[in-house]
């Protein structure tokens, strides 16, 4: 009796490890399954379906049944991809891409189509050749005693240590401005720390939800985000200025969202390109690589920053001040520091 | 066979220092008390992978896979001393690339499990050739094993890896058989373990790494896992082969790891060709 129910034990034991595998899913790798798969990935994990439905009256399902028409196996690759990419140009997003071998797919119309209020020729004019940098933060000391951070990317690593320094040989200044115009984002942990020197208490700068499962609306109960006051080195009592463009994007859209609660910071420039969604990469089975928003960062009062941030003051490049090799941006900052 | 007839010519049955070797296969002292001798053994081997993880990619990766297992066994004192201790430390990495082949994946972990088993009949698994007195033996047990690994995948973003880790309670089972050829002694070792229940770390669907580690959000990141989402086995199947006062041990080993938390798939499956030895040490 025992040896049989033994037996029966094992039976049902092997049985159900065999019948439980866990397989990846079907896959094919013509044109037509390439383009299933693409069409799939975002289905079961893009974060702003609603959003941009909302925003632009994208249709998800009705972009599929749009866009299989054009996708035939008589296509080259070249084509299929350029299909593919109208396909996710529908949602207006610039951290999604598709990558190939030959190319970039991208939808960067949050800058394209806006003014760039940045002139790099005239902007390396104030930073003359004597600026100092500390892990990517180029800074100087302008002749009014305002101190002047550039701040291209977000990508290299910036410490306490980094940021206190700065501020360190900034600290006789009257004010500071931080021009992150054209900084199309990098690591949110670098934004959040250069921020975190701006803060003497925690502030509720956002909420963070994603996704949890495959369902257009599977998603977590959005949870706080707080700037935490940098313990380390020095925090910033000053005015701030903090100069964007169309082309802040990412973490550097973040940077601002975090800034604009800041005491003593005024966000001075064009609205912000957006991009409040964290990327995550996935792939087809023709081995392109596919790039989606992922993972929704809401603000303080739970509204999207997808599109973009409004300044405080709005400013534009002048044409005038462009033929004097002045910016605009940095002449009214200046101005607006000094009567502080 | 022919092989192993060659490979037993070089085996000897005699210790120079006295009698008290026995003359045959494993070289070890009969006469001390049966849970003092410990075997220990150490294989490497080579294979291939199959590697699943759709927080990653919705595709499998196959290539290339290494593995090491560092194993100790002894009898104790306990049910009798029918009871066997199993301490195994497996360490294994795989090199894989996607369908395409353009983009690399890179797997691997380490596993320590340490299992009790009860030996059946007259049986003793962990020296069978002198201590047991059936050439046919069978143990069974469970073990409690940690996992301790990742998965990390060339390309940028913010889902470029994937921890795995899991503490868990494995079912096993073992069996030897002593093949007698020409007096010596070639013993097969099979063992197949199972994870019963347990838990086990997973990120939620969508969940970023940034969200969990830098704003420390949670979100089902601790599961419990069981034989319905972690259908997985782990097998073994050795000969040991004596070769003088040594044995060297040949052998096959397949894993498949498996699991489905928080609508996420994950499989690895490795089957590895292991070379190795072992020695039966006396332990004060």
């Amino acid at each position: 009796m025992m040896k049989n129910i033994l037996r029966l034990f094992v039976c049902c034991f092997v049985l159900l490890v065999f019948h439980a595998c866990v397989k990846e899913d079907h896959y094919d790798n013509s044109k037509q399954g390439n383009y299933e798969a693409l069409w799939r990935i975002m289905n079961e994990h893009y974060c702003f379906f609603d959003y941009k439905k909302e925003q632009l009256g994208v249709d998800w399902d009705e972009v599929h049944t749009r866009y299989a028409s054009q996708v035939n196996e008589g296509m080259n690759n070249v084509q299929l991809f350029e299909v593919l990419c109208n396909m996710l140009a529908e949602l207006q997003d610039g951290h999604v891409n598709l990558s190939a071998a030959f190319d970039f797919g991208r939808n960067w119309s949050f800058y394209e189509d806006y003014p760039e209020n940045y002139n790099d020729s005239i902007a390396k004019l104030y930073l003359g050749h004597n600026y100092m940098i500390a892990s990517g933060l180029k800074y100087v000391i302008f002749d009014d005693n305002i101190g002047y951070v550039r701040c291209e990317t977000f990508e290299d690593g910036i410490g306490n240590g980094n940021v206190s320094s700065m501020l360190n040989v900034l600290s006789s200044c009257n004010g500071l401005i931080i021009d992150v115009r054209g900084n199309g984002g990098g690591q949110l942990t670098n934004a959040e720390k250069l921020a975190s020197h701006f803060t003497n208490e925690s502030i509720l700068v956002g909420y963070v939800s994603h996704k949890t499962g495959k369902g257009r609306n599977d998603f977590s109960t959005p949870q706080a985000v707080y700037l935490d006051p940098a313990t380390d080195g020095i925090r910033w009592q000053k005015p701030v200025v903090v100069l964007t463009n169309r082309a802040v994007y990412s973490a550097a859209n973040d940077f601002v969202k975090c800034m604009k609660l800041c005491p003593n910071v005024t966000i001075m420039g064009d609205r912000t390109g957006g991009g409040s969604g964290m990327p995550f990469n996935s792939e087809l089975p023709n081995g392109w690589t596919v790039r989606y928003s992922a993972v929704i960062f809401y603000d303080k009062d739970m509204q999207h920053t997808e599109f973009g941030i409004d300044p405080d003051v709005s400013l534009s490049l002048s044409g005038a001040d462009i033929l004097q090799k002045k910016d605009t941006y940095i002449e009214k900052a200046r101005v607006f520091l000094s009567e502080k | 066979m022919a092989w192993m007839l060659l490979l037993s010519l070089c085996a000897s049955g005699q210790d120079a220092s006295g009698a008290v070797y026995i003359t045959d296969t494993t070289g070890f002292i009969s006469s001390l008390p049966v849970n003092k001798e410990v075997l220990h053994s150490t294989i490497v081997g080579v294979g291939w992978a199959n590697v699943l993880d759709t927080y990653l990619s919705p595709y499998n990766y196959k290539g290339t896979d290494i593995r090491i297992q560092r194993e100790s066994q002894r009898m104790t004192t306990l049910w009798g001393g029918r009871v066997s201790n199993q301490v195994l430390i497996d360490v294994n990495a795989a090199f894989t690339k996607n369908h395409a082949r353009n983009l690399k994946e890179y797997a691997g972990g380490i596993r320590y499990s340490q299992g009790w088993f009860y030996n059946f009949g007259k049986g003793n698994v962990v020296n069978p050739v002198e201590r047991s007195r059936s050439r046919f033996n069978v143990a069974a047990g469970l073990a409690a094993s940690a996992y301790l690994g990742g998965i990390y995948i060339d390309r940028n973003g913010n889902n470029p890896a994937q921890a795995k880790a899991d503490l868990m309670i494995d079912v096993s089972a073992m069996a030897t058989y002593d093949m007698v050829i020409a007096r010596h002694h070639y013993l097969w070792r099979y063992q197949v373990s199972a994870p019963l229940l347990g838990i086990a770390f997973s990120p939620a669907y969508g969940q970023s790494y940034y969200e969990m580690f830098d704003l420390k959000h949670r979100d089902h990141n601790v599961c419990f896992g069981y034989i319905g989402n972690m259908p997985s086995m782990r097998h073994r199947l050795t000969l040991d082969i004596p070769i003088r006062r040594y044995t060297i041990r040949l052998g096959y080993v397949a894993q498949f790891n498996q699991s489905t938390f928080n609508h996420l798939k994950y499989h690895t499956y490795t089957h590895d060709f292991v070379l190795g030895f072992n020695k039966y040490l006396y332990r004060k």
